[in-house]
């Protein structure tokens, strides 16, 4: 056996199985113990808290007058008539107006404006000089300071306003004291979060506030609608015509420009469903499901059925519901898809064929076909509609228009009323009293008109739909939500949804935004969809948002997952989200997920942003940086590791690349070097890479996302909620 | 001490807020040590957290004797586990702690002692706790006799003593030690 002789040992251990046994000892090494990154750091905070409130250390002032130990008992003296002239000076004070505190509007806020300065509060008059030198800003931030009276300190940014989704930490050191002298008796930390940066309004983008005057054109009475059982109106394929169910349920057609209406069944018609491609009608009538075609108007009797409580197509396959069961036209007649227990009605069946939902008593839920498995649809009172791909649904709550996926997991909250969902992602939501158009998430909510707007179907080409009012069907044509919301603001969109429902920690909800490549990244050997840990996940958003392919759509995100001790974040890192949905009328989901390094925070400046064009990259840290730091600092890199060429200025937290022809869809790498330092002189904790590509013109819907090019002031793309795009171009650099 | 150090312990006696060069310096072998005391993680983290915290309080008051500064550190540990192990035990396997590869130059014939090194630490574990302490500190935290006797609060002299019984105790199972032939 070989090992390192250690001399003192010489002495000790001078028996042969001794030092062989010591050689044993020595021998073994220790593992490495889990250790939680974000404790050691969070530890080192917590020390430097104390050792602020400690200050410094400072010989008394009596020895360092009078020096001989023999004095200090008149220092001693000294010190005790002091103490009882402060006892007499406080009791004369009044309770409580001794201490000194300090508060903040902002203490603990979580989405706190950037264009604001920070208020800092203190219940006695203050001494500025000195309580603005006691103030510690972390991130590394340049600031001025007002007073908006003696006891109420506005800290700006020079920069004008806060870094985005940032963590700030604003600590009044013990050196600040009141006019009088009394200094804090300890240092008060304000901790803070601050919002996105804000998403510029497209313009126009009415509000139902905002928009008093009818948005609809071409309202006009089609026929008159019996009383007693509604069917659905149905549209042709070309949103020329509308069929419906009229007196004695005679089947009727309308062009939707006007005119009679034409009689093609003279009676008894029940459940009309017409096919998307509009060449076939289907009907209950006389105890049969027959098929009407509209061509040559020729019917076919498919069923003899009873009992139906729905019927509707799946693309060519017809589907009706009956008490006994679900079934589906085949080859040799009714097929029955899933039996239905007696009690139990159902109540619609999706345009994909895949789900239906029943109601037994008051109590909703949703049925996988193929499965035989239900969920519960919480709060439902009634069924009001689906998703065109039929993988959405929407049902009345107490609260709204609960709109939820086909696991019955609820997705969103829109405003009551009766609903229909359109080819173009829009819900119009009617009523008694008005009828507006919202996206399915809740955003873009338009108020459309006011008045009479019950049972709107929308027609397939998005723009026109057929209500109820009165006695009479009516039509009118809706303008497209303005502006329509670009791909990536719908991707987007699914980003957020995503990680709110794994902040929230419903696992269930989460999933529903993935396909089955993201089932497979966030599976038990992948990425944590729940996050657990010591820290807790307690926020996230988007650093960077890319349209990255067209057919199909396909964006990538950059969310940066932040994780907190208490109120303090204290690590986070970065997951790349790619986003594809098959057609524009579906949803985007996530397809693939990784996750970067995780990096501790309060070591360093840390990029909170990145935008890229073209033409420009902009970059924005959450720390004032040392401006001769940031050129060969943040660098861009082409796939073959190249240095690109362009120009790069900084001003107030921004970094801008200027001059790029950056190539649709090539893979870039953005690099942040360690070199790169914050005004307090801490450099990056550690090389931050990203991998953006090369912009793709979103031409699918919505408007194209601005170049930034040049232009001093880019306007940027109107993402949804979390947009990781600041306002504007800084427009001064400030000066240390 | 190395005059690095030095300077760094003067300057924060003198400003607390200048520990934080010499926590970063000493957190992770600190850490380790507490680990592989108490070796459950929480219990890890509350008792590191005390030792720094004392630390920090104690600085305007720490006193150059010419030892690692680390020395006095160990010396709070020391005591700050005491007081730990008054009221837990630890319960995982000591195998979780001692990697069974050799550090340095390798071990010859390391299929043969693996038994051996495996079960010593148990043994090491069940020796009285200051000669536990002593061999903890001298073989796994490979410090000088002199700063051991700073962490413990002993002399050079007893922490020899200490050590040369410790070893003498696991002679005594020298023969379940021992490998197979």
């Amino acid at each position: 056996m070989s090992m390192n002789h250690d001399p003192e040992l010489d002495d000790i251990l001078q028996d042969e199985e001794l030092v062989r046994l010591a050689g044993l000892l020595k021998a073994t090494r220790r593992a490495e113990p889990p250790l939680d990154d974000a404790f050691r750091s969070a530890l080192r905070r917590q020390l430097m808290q104390r050792a602020w409130g400690m200050g410094e250390v400072r010989t008394p002032w009596w020895q360092r007058l009078a020096g001989p130990p023999a004095l200090a008992w008149a220092g001693a003296a000294l010190g005790i008539l002091l103490i009882g002239s402060v006892v007499v000076f406080t009791a004369n004070q009044g309770p409580g107006t001794n201490v000194l505190t300090v508060t903040s509007p902002m203490a603990d806020e979580h989405a706190v404006q950037l264009q604001q300065p920070i208020l800092v509060s203190f219940n006695q008059p203050m001494n500025h000089a000195a309580t603005e030198a006691a103030v510690q800003i972390t991130p590394a931030t340049y600031v001025t300071f007002s007073w908006q009276d003696s006891k109420t300190l506005a800290v700006h940014p020079s920069g004008g306003t806060l870094a985005p989704n940032t963590q700030y930490q604003v600590t009044i050191g013990p050196s600040a004291k009141t006019l009088s002298g009394q200094p804090l008796t300890r240092p008060a930390t304000i901790t803070f979060v601050t919002r996105p940066a804000p998403t510029p309004q497209p313009s126009p983008r009415p509000t139902p506030t905002a928009t008093p005057a009818s948005q609809l054109t071409g309202e006009h009475r089609l026929a008159a609608m019996p009383s007693g059982a509604f069917y659905a109106p149905q549209w042709s394929a070309d949103s020329s015509t509308v069929y419906f169910v009229g007196d004695n349920g005679a089947l009727e057609s309308v062009s939707a420009a006007g005119g009679d209406p034409k009689t093609l069944v003279k009676d008894g018609v029940s459940y009309p469903a017409i096919t998307v491609a509009g060449d076939r009608l289907a009907y209950v009538r006389g105890g049969n499901v027959e098929v009407m075609t509209l061509a040559d108007g020729s019917t076919t009797d498919l069923a003899t059925v009873s009992q139906v409580s729905a019927l509707s197509w799946a693309g060519d396959q017809l589907l009706w519901a009956t008490d006994s069961g679900v079934f589906k036209a085949a080859a040799n007649g009714p097929e029955q898809l899933i039996p239905v227990s007696p009690g139990v009605t159902v109540v619609s069946m999706a345009p994909d064929g895949a789900h239906a939902v029943f109601q037994s008593g008051p109590a909703f839920s949703v049925v996988d076909l193929v499965a035989n498995t239900s969920q519960p649809l919480a709060g439902a009172s009634a069924f009001l509609g689906w998703s065109p791909d039929g993988s959405r649904l929407m049902y009345a709550t107490d609260t709204g228009t609960a709109v939820a996926s086909t696991q019955g997991s609820s997705i969103g909250t829109l405003p009551a009323g009766d609903a229909s969902w359109s080819s173009q992602n829009v819900v119009l939501i009617g009523s008694d009293t008005s009828v507006s158009a919202i996206h399915p998430d809740g955003s873009g909510s338009t108020l459309l008109n006011t008045g009479t707007y019950r049972h709107p179907v929308w027609a397939p080409n998005g723009s026109t739909f057929a209500y109820v009012r009165g006695g009479g069907l009516w039509i009118a044509t809706s303008p497209a939500l303005a502006p329509e919301i670009s791909p990536l603001d719908q991707a987007a969109s699914v980003v957020t949804q995503f990680m709110n429902a794994r902040l929230a920690r419903q696992q269930d909800v989460a999933t529903t935004f993935l396909d089955d490549n993201g089932k497979q990244a966030y599976s038990s050997s992948g990425l944590p969809l729940v996050i657990n840990g010591a820290a807790t996940f307690s926020r996230d958003y988007i650093v960077m948002a890319e349209l990255t392919g067209q057919d199909p759509a396909t964006a990538r995100f950059v969310v940066r997952l932040v994780l907190s001790r208490g109120p303090i974040d204290v690590s986070e890192y970065d997951e790349t989200l790619t986003l594809v949905r098959a057609q524009a009328s579906q949803p985007f989901l996530i397809d693939q997920a990784s996750a970067g390094p995780t990096r501790l925070l309060g070591r360093g400046p840390e990029v909170v942003s990145v935008d890229v064009a073209t033409g420009s990259m902009r970059i924005v840290f959450d720390s004032d940086l040392v401006s001769n730091t940031v050129a060969d600092g943040v660098i861009l890199l082409d796939k073959n590791g190249k240095r690109l060429g362009g120009q790069s200025t900084y001003a107030n937290r921004t970094v801008i690349i200027t001059g790029l022809n950056l190539t649709p869809g090539a893979d870039y790498k953005l690099v942040v070097l360690t070199t790169v330092q914050d005004v307090s002189g801490r450099e990056v904790s550690a090389e931050y890479d990203l991998e953006p590509f090369g912009p793709v013109a979103p031409n699918l819907a919505g408007p194209a996302a601005p170049d930034p090019g040049l232009s001093a002031a880019p306007t940027p793309s109107p993402l949804l909620g979390r947009s990781p795009f600041p306002g504007g171009l800084p427009t001064a650099t400030p000066t240390p | 001490m190395r005059d690095d150090e030095r300077d760094l312990v003067e300057r924060a006696k003198r400003d607390p807020r200048q520990f934080g060069a010499l926590y970063d310096r000493h957190f992770q072998q600190i850490y380790r040590f507490v680990y592989s005391r108490v070796r459950e993680q929480s219990a890890a983290e509350d008792v590191t957290s005390e030792i720094f915290i004392k630390a920090l309080k104690a600085m305007p008051r720490y006193q150059d004797t010419g030892r690692p500064f680390a020395a006095w550190l160990y010396q709070i540990a020391v005591n700050a586990i005491a007081d730990r192990y008054r009221t837990l035990r630890p319960s995982q396997s000591l195998d979780d702690f001692h990697d069974l590869s050799v550090a340095g130059p390798a071990l010859e014939d390391l299929a043969a002692h693996r038994d051996e090194l495996r079960r010593i630490w148990t043994l090491v574990d069940q020796l009285p706790a200051p000669q536990k302490m002593a061999l903890v500190l001298k073989f796994q935290e490979d410090m000088k006799i002199e700063d051991i006797a700073v962490a413990m609060g002993k002399s050079a002299g007893a922490v020899k003593l200490l050590i040369h019984r410790g070893v003498s105790r696991l002679r005594e199972d020298a023969d379940a030690l021992r490998p197979v032939e």
